[in-house]
């Protein structure tokens, strides 16, 4: 490193050979060292001198004349797209105009002279001239975005008058499906400081500091919930650098391109869902409220994921008014909540085959035992009632699933007991979520002794089993969930793992409590599923039909109790939907597959507040399931890589 | 050096053991000071990068919030007695060493590079602990050595594989400017112990004979163009100002410009349009230079010279041989950390990332820069200590 000067090699060659005093050695080397460095200290000295006071007004010219900074250039985002390479989540350029506070001089009067050639009211203009004053001096302020074509022609051309102005092209992330993928996409939106904390953990603090200036730019947007957010980093990208030569104000004079340089485009994630099927299932839902969830029962992908009413994500990609926001709070039907995946609802009815399977697993009863229905069932002092006020008469387990009885039910489940119920349910998946690539997701409520323990502090009462045996209570699931059983009762009763993702990142579906059924005993639900649908006198007869020439579909109905009914009520009979107010209505719910003699195709849908499920859910789902086999939805996916997104597929994340 | 000095007590009497009172008499003060004014000075810098950048506003105050606690490491270490220092020379180098181990085992990458381990919540780098602790064991080494040996070539050899190993291991992460930082200040020990100047010769002169030859048959194209890029920097302009030489053409632009006064605080316009990557780690000096001209590169400079030969001075003025040996091994690895960010800004020499002690933002070379100083206090403090020459080292 130190480079010594002849003259000292010379002169301590010789006495090295002799034995010096250790300190007195120490002390010449140690002015040696110092000598050295003291030479190197003037040589940098020297360094500045050459090149502040001899080149100093060169680069002063450089510095004021021409320069070349190098900004950064945000990466396209990775587009989303349906199972059939529709695209659900895209891009288009819109006409931005910003300001940049340093090279604008006077703000308020540009913004003045703006105001003569666009729309630009006095209050907007003062709250650009605030966000302006408030970031740093050199960094762009946005003044209007969306422009219209005319807007946009008009400025560019006056853009050269207006000092700090830039009118540009600009991305901006759109959903051309609107409110159809609202709960499955999320949506993006500019990072805030919360979102930057997130995004650089773990960096070193300049990388940090690099993260935070891409995504302060215009373009820029992060991922705020669903696959928009789950996916993130794979649809990011990697951002560029292009070289910009600017003149002394930092204005852009001239754009140098350099490949190596380029961002690097985010790369597409390819759903399972059919989106016209989604689009079909939304309109079927019409007006009322709900969630339907459709199943591949061979591959566990997920057709349809329907939550409706929803929001429309476009809202929120800029940003939406609070007063927009309180709208869609305040709605009772609750727009902003995904019913299909992080809603919980009390099965109903639809629950009963997960009771029946759970019966002949504890082997508590033959399939062909009979047990009478009088429309009533004591157990201890109390009475709980059959759906049925007259009664079934008596029942075995195939016409207990097709009648629905509930007294049936009330009999196995006080037989078996509620662990038994709990383990065979959580076996079919009840109790679990998956990761299939969304925020949020409920795992909804198995209850049993070990469980009403730890969250009540009190044992498991007997009676408490009765209301879980017909779907009430404690218990609650998610539709997704209900999809699922139905998928694996069509399936035969083998495991299936729900996928949302079909090409994208790797997502760890995370802990899975389902195991395999016993088939002989899925063949008996599979049975009286068809009875529901396909016999005479079955709770859904009338939808058992899809109207395709013979093709049929198996299910069953199912009816949840919102409200708490009372004693007195119970003693006096069921009351009708139709006289209490919306909110305490049941809900309707049908689980179902078709074609019921090669299933194709699960479904579970939940119309809240809608009433019975044989006559409101039923229908829904026979349509559902008849536009599925219409369309043919769980046919391979084709999906054309678009010329838009040039860059993916490279494998780099 | 009429101070207060403390002498090491013979074993068993504790009573003559002085209080913190007359260590703290005995510190310099004066040299405290400039430390201190030199870190202030790279506060004010930094203020003026993030001042109208609200993500990194707080740069500043946390640069001065490091410096506080470095601040205190310091006044601790430095009233560690220099036997106990040479007491922990060895395990602190093993530690050090086992660590380098880990890491290049289950590290962590960061920025490309695995240099941190983590172990719950703290992130740590061990080359950073290694570099006071090569200085320690080498300073430890030869103050054992001469005592039985007293010269030769070969008492040279176990310190060369002492500093190699871990150098070897920190190459490999790689992290090329710590390497440098270790090879530095283990070398300027193995220098001051008496290496031969024929070795010396004979090393510089094959370095400079080789270079033409490796230049013509051992490179590739493309790195034979960048060392051409480079040495044409050095003279004139880049011809590659859009390449490779970006960085070192925009830092010239801004310390050229600057001229002999500067544009005045906060004035840079090049250091305010962000023209230079890494400005407020590395790059530093770019700022100053260009808002405070000659006169405040020439300022700190010579600022840091004082220190520098303050610190030097110690280490020649101690009794014993390991406060000597470790005193001028930590001064010459501050003064190393300095010509290579000052040679890299200027384009004297490559980039390979080495801060501007005290200057710079970043918290752990802030922290290995003041430990350096705490030991350079205590040789001082302690400079009459006797320390026992037995031993294993």
């Amino acid at each position: 490193m130190a480079r010594k000067t002849s003259k000292n090699f010379f002169k301590s060659a010789r006495p090295a050979k002799q034995m010096l005093d250790p300190e007195f050695q120490f002390t010449r080397r140690a002015l040696v060292a110092g000598g050295t460095a003291g030479a190197l200290w003037l040589g940098l000295i020297g360094r500045f001198y050459q090149l502040q006071i001899l080149n100093g007004d060169e680069y002063r010219r450089f510095a004021e004349e021409n320069r070349i900074r190098l900004d950064l250039a945000p990466p396209q985002r990775g587009q989303i797209l349906d199972r059939f390479g529709r695209p659900l989540a895209s891009h288009r350029s819109a006409g931005r105009i910003s300001i940049i506070r340093e090279q604008a001089g006077d703000v308020e009067s540009v913004l003045q002279s703006i105001s003569k050639l666009i729309d630009l009211p006095e209050e907007r203009q003062q709250r650009i001239l605030r966000d302006a004053m408030r970031q740093a001096s050199f960094l762009p302020t946005l003044v209007a975005r969306e422009l219209t074509y005319e807007d946009f022609a008009r400025m560019k051309l006056h853009a050269a008058q207006l000092p700090g102005v830039e009118v540009e092209m600009g991305l901006t992330r759109s959903y051309p499906r609107g409110r159809d993928f609202a709960h499955v996409l999320g949506y993006v939106a500019k990072a805030s400081q919360r979102d930057l904390t997130r995004l650089t953990d773990g960096m070193t603090a300049s990388e940090a500091t690099q993260a935070s200036r891409l995504y302060r730019h215009p373009d820029m947007r992060t991922g705020r919930s669903g696959i928009e957010y789950v996916c993130d980093s794979w649809l990011t990208g990697r951002p560029g650098q292009k070289r910009v030569v600017t003149n002394a104000a930092g204005r852009i004079i001239e754009q140098l391109d350099s490949a190596d340089l380029a961002p690097q485009a985010g790369q597409d994630v390819v759903i399972t869902i059919d989106a016209e099927l989604q689009r079909a299932v939304i309109e079927r839902f019409g007006e009322e409220s709900g969630a339907a969830v459709v199943m591949d029962v061979e591959t566990g992908a997920i057709l349809a994921l329907v939550s409706t009413p929803a929001f429309d994500p476009n809202d929120f990609v800029n940003g939406i008014s609070q007063a927009d926001y309180d709208v869609l709070r305040g709605n009772d039907r609750s727009p902003l909540y995904h019913k299909a995946f992080d809603g919980m609802y009390p099965p109903g009815s639809t629950f009963k085959m997960v009771v029946a399977t759970a019966a002949l697993e504890a082997g508590v009863i033959d399939p062909r035992e009979r047990v009478y229905c009088s429309g009533r069932y004591r157990f201890g002092n109390r009475t709980w009632a059959c759906w049925k006020h007259g009664g079934h008469g008596s029942m075995d387990m195939r016409n207990a699933i097709k009648n629905s009885c509930d007294t049936y039910f009330y009999e196995v489940s006080q037989r078996m007991g509620i662990d038994k119920l709990a383990e065979t349910a959580r076996k079919f998946g009840f109790g679990n979520t998956w990761n299939i690539g969304l925020t949020g997701g409920a795992h909804g409520v198995v209850p049993d002794d070990a469980w009403k323990r730890e969250t009540r502090g009190e044992p498991w009462y007997e009676g408490e089993t009765l209301n879980v045996g017909i779907g009430q209570g404690y218990l609650s699931v998610t539709p997704l969930q209900l999809a699922l059983m139905c998928a694996r009762i069509a399936r035969g009763g083998g495991v299936i793992t729900p996928n949302l993702i079909h090409s994208g990142p790797q997502i760890d579906p995370g802990e899975d409590t389902q195991q395999p059924l016993e088939p002989e005993f899925i063949q008996r639900m599979q049975d009286g599923m068809f009875a529901v649908t396909g016999e005479w006198g079955g709770t859904a007869r009338r939808s058992g039909d899809l109207g395709l020439g013979g093709v049929f579909m198996a299910g069953k109905t199912g009816t949840a109790q919102v409200r708490h009914i009372t004693q007195a009520e119970r003693n006096r009979g069921v009351i009708s939907n139709d006289n209490l107010a919306r909110h305490l209505r049941d809900h309707a719910l049908f689980v179902g597959y078709a074609p019921h003699d090669a299933p194709k195709y699960a479904v579970a849908v939940v119309v809240e507040h809608g009433g019975g499920g044989s006559a409101v859910a039923a229908p829904v789902a026979r349509d559902i399931l008849a536009e599925a086999i219409r369309r043919d939805s769980r046919r391979e996916p084709t999906v054309h890589q678009t010329a838009s997104t040039g860059g993916t597929g490279q494998g780099a994340l | 050096m009429g101070g207060a000095s403390y002498t090491a007590p013979r074993s068993g009497t504790a009573f003559s053991r002085p209080g913190i009172s007359a260590k703290l008499a005995a510190v310099p003060w004066t040299l405290v000071l400039l430390i201190a004014g030199v870190a202030l000075a790279g506060t004010g810098m930094l203020f003026s990068i993030t001042y109208d950048k609200p993500a990194e506003a707080g740069l500043p105050i946390a640069h001065l919030i490091r410096f506080g606690i470095a601040f205190v490491v310091m006044m601790v270490l430095a009233m560690v007695p220099l036997s106990v220092w040479s007491r922990l020379a060895l395990p602190a180098y093993l530690v050090s060493l086992i660590l380098l181990f880990a890491v290049e085992l289950a590290g962590s990458v960061r920025g490309g590079a695995q240099r941190w381990l983590e172990i719950g919540p703290l992130a740590i780098q061990p080359s950073e602990f290694m570099k006071l602790a090569l200085v320690l064991v080498l300073a430890r080494y030869y103050h054992l050595a001469q005592a039985r040996e007293g010269g030769g070539f070969m008492v040279h050899i176990p310190a060369a594989v002492l500093m190699l190993l871990p150098a070897a291991l920190i190459f490999l992460q790689p992290d090329f400017g710590t390497t440098l930082t270790l090879l530095a200040a283990g070398g300027i020990i193995i220098f001051l112990a008496g290496l031969d100047w024929r070795f010396i010769a004979t090393g510089i002169a094959v370095g400079v004979l080789s270079a033409p030859l490796i230049y013509n048959y051992a490179l590739e194209d493309y790195q034979r163009g960048r060392v051409d890029i480079f040495l044409e920097q050095i003279v004139g302009h880049s011809s590659d100002a859009l390449g490779d030489g970006y960085q070192i053409e925009q830092a010239k632009i801004a310390i050229g410009s600057g001229g002999l006064r500067g544009k005045g605080y906060l004035n840079g316009t090049q250091s305010q349009l962000d023209y230079i990557p890494e400005q407020h780690t590395d790059f530093v000096l770019t700022v100053i230079a260009e808002e405070l001209g000659f006169f405040g590169v020439t300022g700190l400079l010579l600022a840091w010279g004082v220190i520098l030969g303050w610190g030097l001075y110690i280490a020649m003025k101690c009794s014993s041989a390991f406060g000597r040996y470790a005193a001028s091994g930590a001064v010459g690895m501050v003064a190393f950390y300095i010509v290579f960010n000052v040679g890299m800004v200027v384009g004297l020499l490559p980039v390979v990332g080495v801060p501007m002690p005290l200057v710079s933002y970043g918290g752990t070379a802030m922290l290995t820069v003041m430990s350096a100083f705490g030991l350079v206090l205590s040789v001082h403090i302690h400079r009459r200590e006797t320390i026992s020459r037995t031993g294993l080292l």
